[in-house]
C-alpha cells in the first residue's frame, strides 16, 4: 500500500534550516562577488582598508556627538557607493537585524524613568506619569547610530574583502599563523560538509519521500548528525595525511603577497585624519 | 636496469581493527619505471600509495626507498622527512581531501613553502606550472567553486610544483571527461618524459596501456597476484575477467547484438 504522508513540522523544519544554511552561504559566495569588484575599497591594500576602518571604528566609540555620527555614517555610504556596491543593496544589509534590533533595546531609554531630563512629550499610561525627555532621545539616538555606522563600516569591510584575504590580515595583527590556517580550512570545508549533508536528506526523500513522524524524523537527524561527524573525522585524518605528503611538519608558511601602493595611502589618511579630527572635537563635547 | 628506488620485501599492512590491507608484497620500482596497479575495490592499491608516500609503514617484511630503510622512527628526522617529501609527490584519488586552502594559488604554493623553497623561485615554479595545467583562470578562486576535472588538474599541479623525482597517483582520471582525461595523460606522458617515476593505481584500463611499462594485479587476498608488461596483461581477457577487472555483456544496436567486453 502507498500513501502519501503529509508535510509534518518536523521535516519542514529541517528543510527550511537546511534552506537557510544554504542560502546564507550562496550570500556568502556573492559577497567573494563584490570582492572582486573594481571598486575603491576593493582595490586598496586590504592591510591599509583593514587598519582605516578600525580607525573610522575607532572614532565611533570615541565621539559623543549625533552629528559627527551622522558624518561618520554618511563617509560609509559614500565609501560603499565608491565600492562599486548598490546602496539598496547594503542599506537592506545593514539596517535590518543588529540596528533595529539594538532600537528596540534602547527605546525604554527615551522615557523620564530611565533617563530623566526636560519633557519633550507627556502621557498617562494606567495613571502612571510618563514623559519622553531630550536628554533620553539624544542618548538612544547617539547609541543606535553607534551601532548603525559600527555595523556599516564591519559589513564594508567584509563585502569589500575576500574571507580569505581578511584571515590573512589577521596576520598582522599578530594572530598565529597556526589559528588563521585552522579558520581558512574550516571556511574551506563547510561548503563540502554542506554538500554532504544536502545530499544525504535528497537521497532520504527520494527513497522514503516525507518524514511520516515527528519521532521518525528525530532518528533521521540523530542519525545523520552522527554519519556527518564520523564522515568529518574521516575527513580531517585525511587532510591531515595529505598535508604532510607536501612537507607540512606543524607551522605552516604561507605567501603574503600584499603590495601597498601611494594611492593606498589616502584611504589611511583620511581615517587617521578623521580620528585625530574627532579626538580633537571631543575636547569641544560635553 | 636502473637502481630500484623502492623495495619492498614481504609488506603486510593492518588497519586498526586486524583489517587487513596488504598482505605479503614483494616489489621493486627503479628511477623512470612507469607501474600502474590495478585491482578490484578493496584490493589495497591506495595502501599501498600510502605505504609508498610514507604516511603509513609496514607492520611486516622491510620497505626501503633510496637505499635506506623506511620507517616511522627515521621520518620523524626533520630533514629525513623534508627530503622524502622532496622526493616523492601524492596525487589523492579524492582532491578534495588535498586542497584544503581558501584558494587554489595558496593550495598549489603549500608544498613548496613548507619545504623550505625560496619565495621568489615557489612564484616561478607556480607560475611554469599553471601555465602548463592551463588553469590560469582557477588561481584566485576557491576549490570548493571548481568541478572535479578542474579540482584534479590542480590537486596534480599542487604536486607537480614539488618537482618530486617519484609522481605517486591514485585513480587519477576517476570520473574525469574524455578531454580533462587527455589532458591528464598529457602530463603524466611528459613527466615521464622529464626523467621521472609514475606509480598509478587505476580501473581505467585504457590509460594503463597507454603510460604504464610494468602492470601489478592486485587479487581480492590483498597480495599481487600478477605482474608484467600491459600488453601480456591486457589482452588477458580471461583472466581479466576472474578479478573482476573486465565485464562481459551484450549490447544492442538497432536490430542487432553483440558480446562485448568493458
Amino acid at each position: 500500500m502507498c500513501t502519501t504522508a503529509p508535510h509534518t513540522k518536523t521535516n519542514g523544519i529541517v528543510e527550511r534550516t537546511l534552506q537557510g544554511i544554504i542560502f546564507l552561504l550562496k550570500e556568502t559566495i556573492s559577497n567573494e562577488e563584490i570582492a572582486s569588484r573594481k571598486g575603491l575599497l576593493q582595490g586598496c591594500d586590504p592591510r591599509l582598508t583593514c587598519i582605516s576602518i578600525f580607525l573610522f571604528l575607532g572614532c565611533i566609540l570615541l565621539t559623543k556627538s549625533i552629528l559627527q555620527l551622522s558624518f561618520l555614517y554618511l563617509a560609509c555610504l559614500i565609501l560603499t557607493s565608491a565600492s562599486a556596491i548598490h546602496l539598496g543593496f547594503f542599506l537592506k544589509r545593514t539596517l535590518l537585524f543588529i540596528p533595529l534590533f539594538s532600537l528596540f533595546i534602547v527605546l525604554p531609554a527615551i522615557f523620564n524613568n530611565v533617563t530623566p531630563g526636560d519633557p519633550v512629550y507627556a502621557f498617562k499610561v494606567f495613571s502612571f506619569d510618563l514623559s519622553i525627555t531630550r536628554q533620553g532621545i539624544d542618548s538612544a539616538a547617539i547609541f543606535f547610530m553607534r551601532v548603525l555606522t559600527s555595523v556599516s563600516f564591519a559589513t564594508l569591510l567584509v563585502l569589500t574583502t575576500r574571507q580569505h584575504v581578511l584571515l590573512k590580515v589577521l596576520r598582522i595583527f599578530r594572530v598565529p599563523q597556526l589559528f588563521v590556517m585552522t579558520m581558512g580550512m574550516t571556511y574551506r570545508y563547510i561548503y563540502l560538509l554542506l554538500d554532504i549533508v544536502q545530499n544525504t536528506f535528497v537521497a532520504i526523500k527520494s527513497r522514503v519521500g516525507y518524514v511520516t513522524s515527528t519521532k521518525t524524523g528525530r532518528r533521521i537527524v540523530g542519525i545523520n548528525m552522527a554519519g556527518l561527524w564520523l564522515k568529518s573525522y574521516r575527513l580531517q585524518t585525511h587532510v591531515y595525511s595529505a598535508m604532510l605528503s607536501r612537507g607540512y611538519t606543524g607551522e605552516p608558511q604561507v605567501l603574503n603577497s600584499f603590495h601597498a601602493r601611494p594611492k593606498d595611502y589616502l584611504l589611511l589618511a583620511l581615517s587617521s585624519t578623521v580620528f585625530i579630527g574627532t579626538l580633537w572635537l571631543n575636547q569641544f563635547t560635553h | 636496469m636502473a637502481e630500484p628506488i623502492y623495495t619492498l620485501k614481504n609488506v603486510s599492512y593492518a588497519y586498526p581493527g586486524s583489517i587487513s590491507a596488504l598482505h605479503q608484497i614483494n616489489l621493486e620500482i627503479a628511477q623512470g619505471d612507469r607501474v600502474a596497479i590495478i585491482g578490484a575495490n578493496g584490493t589495497g592499491k591506495s595502501t599501498l600509495l600510502a605505504l609508498l608516500d610514507a604516511l603509513i609503514f609496514a607492520d611486516t617484511g622491510t620497505m626501503h626507498a633510496w637505499g635506506k630503510e623506511l620507517t616511522e622512527r627515521g621520518m620523524n628526522d626533520a630533514l629525513v622527512q623534508k627530503d622524502f617529501r622532496t622526493k616523492v609527490g601524492y596525487v589523492f584519488q579524492n582532491p578534495d581531501i588535498q586542497l584544503f586552502c581558501p584558494t587554489v594559488k595558496e593550495d598549489i604554493l603549500f608544498g613548496p613553502l613548507q619545504l623550505g623553497v625560496p619565495k621568489e623561485e615557489s612564484i616561478r615554479r607556480f607560475e611554469a606550472v599553471v601555465e602548463q595545467m592551463r588553469i590560469q583562470h582557477l588561481v584566485e578562486r576557491s576549490p570548493y567553486q571548481l568541478s572535479i576535472g578542474e579540482k584534479k588538474k590542480v590537486a596534480i599541479a599542487s604536486v607537480l610544483i614539488i618537482e618530486p623525482d617519484v609522481l605517486l597517483l591514485d585513480e587519477p582520471t576517476a570520473g574525469l571527461d574524455p578531454q580533462t582525461t587527455r589532458d591528464i595523460i598529457g602530463v603524466l606522458y611528459q613527466a615521464h618524459k622529464s626523467g621521472k617515476t609514475v606509480v598509478m593505481a587505476s580501473h581505467d584500463l585504457h590509460i594503463v596501456e597507454e603510460i604504464a611499462d610494468i602492470v601489478y594485479v592486485f587479487g581480492e587476498q590483498k597480495t599481487i597476484i600478477r605482474s608484467g608488461k600491459p600488453e601480456e596483461i591486457l589482452t588477458d581477457f580471461a583472466f581479466l575477467q576472474s578479478h573482476n577487472l573486465i565485464h562481459t555483456h551484450v549490447h544492442r544496436h538497432l536490430h542487432t547484438s553483440h558480446v562485448h567486453s568493458h
